[in-house]
């Protein structure tokens, strides 16, 4: 698989990092940028906000699975799952700390929380690599890295259902108090996690994982957008169509990939028979 | 922010003890991974991650029920909640899984690690067929399982029980939820730690691996678990006004 160009870690975890926190603030200061006027084209931003913060976390999906694709191919023995869900619970925890103690500088939550997720995931990587001893060389980088896409994920798929990512005033009743926030850990974690498990193998290959997990998060970000419906009405609209747009779009890009590679598969011939 | 008074500290400590009781629990619980789906290891057929997290929460929503009930319960009431429907939840799993594997897949109970089963000492080894690890959920697997869960249920309630301590007053009715969601989120990374440790499969407490795995495991969740705990107690810290 050597000669297949893949697209280096480094250049996703950027791309993951700045795409989702983004996505995410625009959600809070596009309605701001706006916010006095009040005609039409400023609505509709306004209405259109929430979205980003969908799109935002789709971008660390994509890294994310790339994160977990890196580790598992080690092997963990105990399945690809368990290390999505470590991921959002690592994630949960400190985007809740993020958000909830910048209470008066708002503006530094996100950061707050990526930078929270990163220490939590380093000691665990750290602990797992030292003191388990599993004997993976990645481990360390890639427990700071899915630790720290889950908190982008869970931030950025409240911040559509809530509209802003405010933690006292639009997540805790919109996101917390509906339960929302069960089905986005759930989701989240299965949209990081699905792409290397369903694809891994002898013929995995990166292109066709990332268009599967840029699909998984797109689907996630669908739900969410129905889920947002209850919450802000238009917007989620928006987002659930935004969503099942990129769905289709993703999925057909990995439907055409799955044919591709499997047309490359070459035929070697029968066994050659070996008696002398 | 807040100088360490005892009060926190003790916290801190109880939030430590109680991802210590998870990470223990996942220990004790027979999980024989994707071999024992097909009858091929002791145990019962799906993930560490899974079973220990299913009947966790299990003992989350009951222990949080306790608490929603009778607001005055006690710390050791919301952890036997927890307990009992956490060992409820596994209890009935297996005991459904038990009867796929004698009356579906038709195999005896046997585990591969014993000789002879610690509680009824009825002889382990002629019955593992050939090249397999064990089949089905011997006794002392069920036994260790229903103990286990218990303990991870105890440990969710405890957390759950020091959390809303702190969060009630700042949160009022959105606290649980709040609360709830923060000890799921300590229950995964508990339960997978341990899974990583005992590397997907273990039977129970007389497997030799429970007593080589155990220490590394519990040094590992008592450290992630305090720093969990600082995390939780800060952001109540960033709620004051």
């Amino acid at each position: 698989m050597s000669e297949i160009k893949e697209i280096p870690p480094t250049q996703l975890m950027i791309f993951g990092i700045i795409a989702g926190l983004v996505g995410i603030y625009l959600t809070y200061l596009l309605p701001l940028a706006v916010g006095r006027n009040g005609g039409g084209i400023a609505l509709a931003l306004k209405t259109i906000a929430p979205a980003f913060g969908a799109l935002g976390a789709i971008c660390a999906v994509i890294w994310g699975a790339d994160a977990v694709r890196r580790v598992a191919k080690y092997g963990l023995g105990t399945g690809v799952p368990s290390i999505g869900q470590i991921a959002l619970g690592m994630g949960i925890i400190a985007a809740m700390f993020g958000l909830a103690i910048t209470k008066t500088m708002p503006i530094a939550g996100p950061v707050l929380a990526v930078v929270t997720a990163s220490i939590i995931g380093f000691v665990i990587g750290w602990f797992a690599q030292h003191v388990i001893k599993m004997k993976i060389p990645v481990m360390i980088r890639c427990m700071t890295e899915i630790a720290a896409s889950g908190a982008i994920i869970i931030i950025g798929f409240s911040a559509a259902v809530a509209g802003n990512y405010d933690f006292v005033n639009n997540i805790i009743p919109r996101v917390f108090d509906t339960g929302v926030i069960l089905f986005i850990f759930w989701v989240g974690a299965v949209a990081m996690l699905h792409p290397f498990n369903a694809c891994l193998g002898p013929d995995e290959r990166q292109k066709r994982m990332l268009y599967l997990a840029g699909s998984t998060g797109a689907s996630t970000m669908a739900i969410v957008g129905l889920a947002a419906i209850m919450t802000l009405g238009a917007s989620g609209v928006f987002t659930m169509l935004l969503g099942i747009v990129l769905w289709l779009i993703f999925y057909k890009k990995f439907w055409d990939e799955v044919y591709n590679d499997a047309s490359s598969v070459v035929g070697t011939g029968l066994i050659p028979k070996t008696e002398a | 922010m807040v100088a360490i008074d005892p009060t926190i500290l003790t916290d801190i400590i109880l939030i430590g003890l109680s991802g210590t009781l998870i990470c223990l629990a996942v220990h004790f619980i027979p999980v024989g991974g994707a071999p024992a789906a097909m009858a091929q290891a002791t145990g019962i057929g799906t993930g560490t991650v899974e079973l220990a997290a299913g009947s966790g929460l299990v003992g989350l929503i009951t222990s949080s029920y306790m608490y929603a009930y009778e607001p005055n319960a006690s710390m050791l009431l919301v952890m036997a909640a927890g307990a009992l429907g956490a060992s409820m939840m596994l209890a009935s799993t297996m005991l459904a899984g038990g009867l796929i594997y004698a009356y579906g897949v038709a195999v005896p109970f046997a585990s591969a690690q014993v000789k002879k089963d610690p509680i009824t000492g009825e002889r382990q080894d002629i019955y593992v067929s050939k090249g397999t690890q064990g089949q089905g959920i011997p006794t002392i697997c069920y036994v260790s399982g229903v103990v286990g869960s218990g303990l991870g249920g105890a440990g969710g309630g405890l957390i759950y029980y020091v959390l809303m301590q702190y969060y009630t007053p700042f949160f009022s009715t959105s606290a649980a939820a709040i609360a709830g969601v923060f000890t799921m989120g300590v229950f995964y990374v508990n339960s997978v730690i341990p899974s990583y440790g005992v590397g997907g499969t273990i039977e129970g407490v007389h497997d030799p691996k429970f007593r080589r795995v155990v220490p590394k495991d519990v040094f590992t969740s008592i450290i992630v678990s305090m720093l969990c705990g600082i995390v939780a107690i800060l952001i109540a810290g960033g709620m004051t006004p």
